[in-house]
């Protein structure tokens, strides 16, 4: 099981690969990151991820973050969703996935592992669910929409071209 | 609206001046729109500097994190995660099934 924030489950939806990663992976999310995900149903991604909530393919959980949550909040000055989701996969011992860096230096400090939306691509690919020339279409789009470093971006690209089509 | 009274330089108010004439806007006006781009560079700077989430992004500038980021996009801002973190999350996913 991986919990997802708003940025990661974002990014995978607007580079149209969030339905694969749900059919390979069971993922969660927190209420408060639903409702931050489909608060403006005008725009395609809030849609998706209606319609995943809806047929039950993402998971929501209630998780209240507390005072804990507040000091993380104010710590790391990161959002609610954020900091709830987190601290839903530290106490359930589960993977995060987050394309956020001030979450990922709290998932550091918490000792919680973690995920960024472009690993999925990788995973994808290499379990053979994404064509060669597929993961390298996406690559491109989630190097624009995730404006990763271009070392990431190199880093990817390397493996997917080792792997061979 | 309240009022504020606050001294400027002469430079600070030639500036002024000279949005309300570009954009056809009263002096007031010019200033407040000012504000607005100080309040959103100064976030987006923030940002960039991986000083403030996308979330608390997103909160400060009254939108949504899907609208937050396509405005990334459009501004150019990278995002603050780095290499480094990139391998650890690669060591995360061989743990995978």
């Amino acid at each position: 099981m991986i919990v997802f924030d708003s940025s990661a489950l974002i990014l995978l939806a607007k580079v149209e690969h969030l339905i694969r990663v749900v059919e390979d992976t069971e993922v969660t999310i927190t209420d408060i990151v639903e409702k931050e995900c489909t608060r403006k149903q005008e725009l395609v991604d809030a849609k998706l991820i209606k319609k995943l909530i809806e047929e039950g393919k993402v998971k929501v959980e209630h998780y209240h973050a507390g005072k804990e949550g507040k000091k993380i909040e104010k710590g790391f000055n990161m959002g609610t969703g954020e900091v709830s989701s987190l601290l839903l996969a530290r106490k359930k011992g589960w993977i995060f996935a987050t394309d956020d860096k001030q979450t990922l230096k709290a998932c550091k400090v918490l000792r919680v592992p973690f995920l960024t939306a472009i690993h999925f691509l990788l995973r994808l690919y290499e379990k053979g669910i994404i064509s060669h020339e597929l993961v390298l279409a996406k690559v491109k789009t989630l190097e624009k929409v995730g404006r990763y470093n271009p070392d990431i971006i190199r880093s990817v690209l390397k493996k997917i071209m080792e792997r061979g089509s | 609206m309240t009022v504020l009274s606050l001294r400027l330089s002469r430079k600070e108010l030639d500036r002024i001046k000279e949005i309300a004439t570009k954009e056809n806007k009263k002096k007031g006006e010019a200033a407040r729109s000012l504000l607005y781009y100080g309040w959103f560079f100064f976030n987006l700077k923030r940002y960039k500097e991986g000083r403030i989430s996308l979330e608390s992004l997103a909160k400060e500038l009254d939108l949504s994190v899907s609208e937050t980021i396509d405005l990334l996009v459009e501004y150019g801002v990278p995002s603050p995660i780095s290499y480094d973190d990139y391998l650890e999350g690669l060591e995360t996913l061989r743990q995978l099934p």
